[in-house]
């Protein structure tokens, strides 16, 4: 296919480095299913009582699961969960934890006719499987029971020699993942609850300007603005000390990862949207548990459609209406023709193991270049009618990397990034990708694209990707 | 002088006597039951890659087969043993019953592999099978023929324009992209 020129050697020892030709890889937490955005988690609100965070001794036994016995005569309020017996006493900062006793910072406190514990006997609690772990969150105030995903903690900034590091304190340090490599949206997932707090404002030298926290289905998320002077990063995963070391470094090395790729920044401007539900006619596609490949693609185009239309002013033209063959050639020339400023390929994925899930984009590469129409001098290269689309491989991964964060972040991971010129993209003359949305030969996912509801769900969260890309903020 | 006569006849009867045993001892069975000096065919151990079980990477299996002569038995030899299927955690990737019909190398190491009709009939699947096929095949081929630098996969003698619709054959693959 091609000479290796520099760069393309560059890019190619990165690309090897993260195994086949494989870009981004993001797998879901170990429990299995994620929960769905807006099931919180179980918590309790608290109150300061004399400067000191308190949570009420009802809550407390909720959350612990705990049976509560009040002596009014020695005012002591025994909660007994499980083999656990915690005995607090009213003006008193000692509790009596099984056999031990700890010291809290404030006494426990009644008021209004209920004790107040100081939430810092959180963390003084034994940590077992018979007693639920309860965590205070700082931002929201409440104190939660934590998930079986762990804990994430505070992050540290560290900077230093043209290298920042963000340390997480982490309870499952194996589970991170990042979700988008772009500078301006770095996205990166954690496995468990964060209960930490993030700096107010990072040190002027610091690669990383700004960090906030994102919704995301399934443990926590955070965005961060990186520097534009950051030319790769990486991720250690410390199991042992339990920590998770997010590194940038200004310096390029072969030991860090290169950052997507980056078109101009600002609104992109979106007129034209193509959308190309798959396969049609005798090809069905995919077929499993009932579900048919090819009736998916084009129920989800018509939902996307009306998506996109609500949100975005921009005219959405659709390769096929019904279920009938459309040749690839003419499904490019319906983009071409309609001059479409985006072009998504709907696809559902299927494999012969069904531990396979989630959704992968293919995008067209940015280093492709076909050996056969390299010029004499090697310096010029036509591009084959078939590749138009690799001139719009920047933007492509853009909205690869859009469309993929907003599907993990909504629990319908694991996602992967290849770069691969996708066969509905042949001849196609603007930026646009396949997108396999998730894998029908996983019960979970077919559970989850199966009905009306998540199929509309489904629109959502692919219009979210779109618009995000629109928006280019 | 004496002394080293004695010494060339002690090293002769330790020769003789060493040539004796290992002449009687009889040759180690090789491994799979084929003879590893009958016939002029030695065994070799070739790489094979698999589709990973969740379907994102390759998993590589190392396996002895029999040497072969020519490069179609080669390439023969490599198909059909994927063919077989994984022994350890991988997935099959190549539709079932696939096998070589022809394997064609230019002077710029350009390899046309020329499969059966079960290679494009057999498949079921999605991108990810179909990616995972592709690259099963040009890695296991890229993996152990160095001087195949890239695929071009046909099939029953007629050019193939995608598998199931997700990944171009229209052009070769150039091995080094896939390693
Ligand atoms: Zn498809």
């Amino acid at each position: 296919m091609a000479p290796a020129s520099g760069a393309r050697a560059l890019i190619a020892r990165a690309l090897r480095r993260l195994g086949p030709p494989l870009l981004a890889l993001a797998t879901l937490g170990v429990d299995g299913r994620a929960p769905r955005i807006g099931e919180t988690l179980e918590s309790a609100p608290t109150r300061e009582v004399s400067g000191t965070t308190c949570v009420g001794a009802n809550d407390l036994a909720r959350l612990l699961r705990a049976t509560k016995f009040w002596h009014p005569e020695v005012r002591k309020l025994i909660l007994r969960a499980g083999p656990h017996r915690i005995q607090l006493t009213a003006e008193d900062p000692f509790v009596v934890v099984d056999d031990g006793t700890v010291a809290l910072p404030a006494p426990v406190m009644p008021v209004g006719g209920e004790l107040q514990v100081p939430v810092a006997l959180a963390d003084l609690l034994p940590r077992d499987s018979t007693l639920a772990r309860l965590v205070f969150d700082p931002r929201r105030r409440v104190l939660v029971v934590a998930p079986p995903s762990g804990v994430l903690g505070s992050a540290r900034v560290v900077v230093q020699e043209g290298r920042t590091r963000l340390v997480f304190e982490a309870d499952r340090p194996e589970e991170v993942v990042v979700v988008s490599r772009a500078r301006d949206h770095f996205r990166v997932r954690f496995g468990g609850f964060f209960s930490g707090s993030l700096p107010d404002a990072l040190p002027a030298a610091a690669l990383v300007q700004r960090i906030r926290p994102i919704g995301a289905a399934a443990g926590s998320a955070f965005e961060m603005a990186v520097s534009r002077q950051a030319t790769g990063f990486r991720v250690v995963r410390d199991t042992r000390a339990r920590r998770v070391v997010l590194e940038f470094t200004r310096e390029p090395s072969s030991e860090f990862t290169a950052f997507a790729p980056e078109g101009p920044p600002g609104p992109r401007d979106l007129r034209v949207v193509v959308l190309d539900p798959g396969h049609g006619g005798r090809d069905a596609g995919v077929t499993a548990g009932g579900l048919v490949e090819k009736d998916l693609t084009l129920a989800l185009a018509r939902q996307l459609e009306s998506e996109i239309g609500r949100r975005l002013r921009v005219r959405v033209v659709l390769t096929r209406t019904e279920d009938r063959d459309v040749p690839v050639e003419a499904r490019a020339e319906i983009a071409n023709r309609a001059r479409a400023d985006l072009v998504v390929s709907l696809h559902f994925d299927g494999f012969p193991n069904a531990a396979a899930g989630g959704a992968t984009a293919y995008v067209p590469p940015a280093t492709y270049s076909s050996a056969g129409f390299t010029g004499g001098a090697g310096s010029l290269t036509v591009l084959a009618w078939r590749e138009a689309a690799t001139r719009h491989a920047v933007e492509s991964r853009a909205l690869g990397e859009a469309i993929l964060s907003s599907l993990e972040l909504r629990g319908d991971g694991p996602i992967l990034l290849r770069e691969l010129l996708p066969y509905p993209l042949l001849g196609v003359d603007a930026p646009g990708l396949l997108l396999e949305c998730a894998t029908l030969t996983a019960r979970a996912d077919r559970e989850r694209v199966g009905g009306r509801a998540g199929m509309a769900e489904l629109a959502e969260t692919i219009a979210d990707g779109i618009q995000a890309y629109q928006r280019n903020e | 002088m004496r002394r080293v006569w004695i010494g060339l006849l002690v090293v002769a009867v330790l020769a003789s006597v060493w040539y004796g045993v290992t002449r009687r001892s009889p040759a180690p069975p090789a491994p799979g039951g084929a003879r590893g000096d009958s016939a002029g065919t030695g065994l070799k151990a070739v790489r094979l890659f698999f589709a990973s079980p969740d379907g994102d990477s390759l998993v590589s299996e190392t396996r002895e087969i029999l040497e072969q002569s020519n490069l179609h038995e080669r390439v023969a030899a490599l198909v059909a043993e994927l063919d077989r299927g994984p022994r350890g955690g991988g997935v099959a990737a190549l539709p079932a019953g696939t096998a070589v019909l022809h394997a064609y190398l230019d002077e710029g190491g350009g390899l046309t592999l020329d499969l059966s009709r079960a290679f494009e009939q057999g498949f079921r699947g999605g991108a990810m099978t179909e990616y995972a096929a592709v690259a099963s095949l040009v890695r296991t081929l890229g993996a152990n023929l160095p001087e195949v630098k890239r695929v071009l996969l046909v099939c029953g003698g007629a050019p193939l324009a995608t598998l199931g619709g997700h990944v171009p054959l229209d052009q070769p693959f150039d091995v080094s992209e896939w390693l």
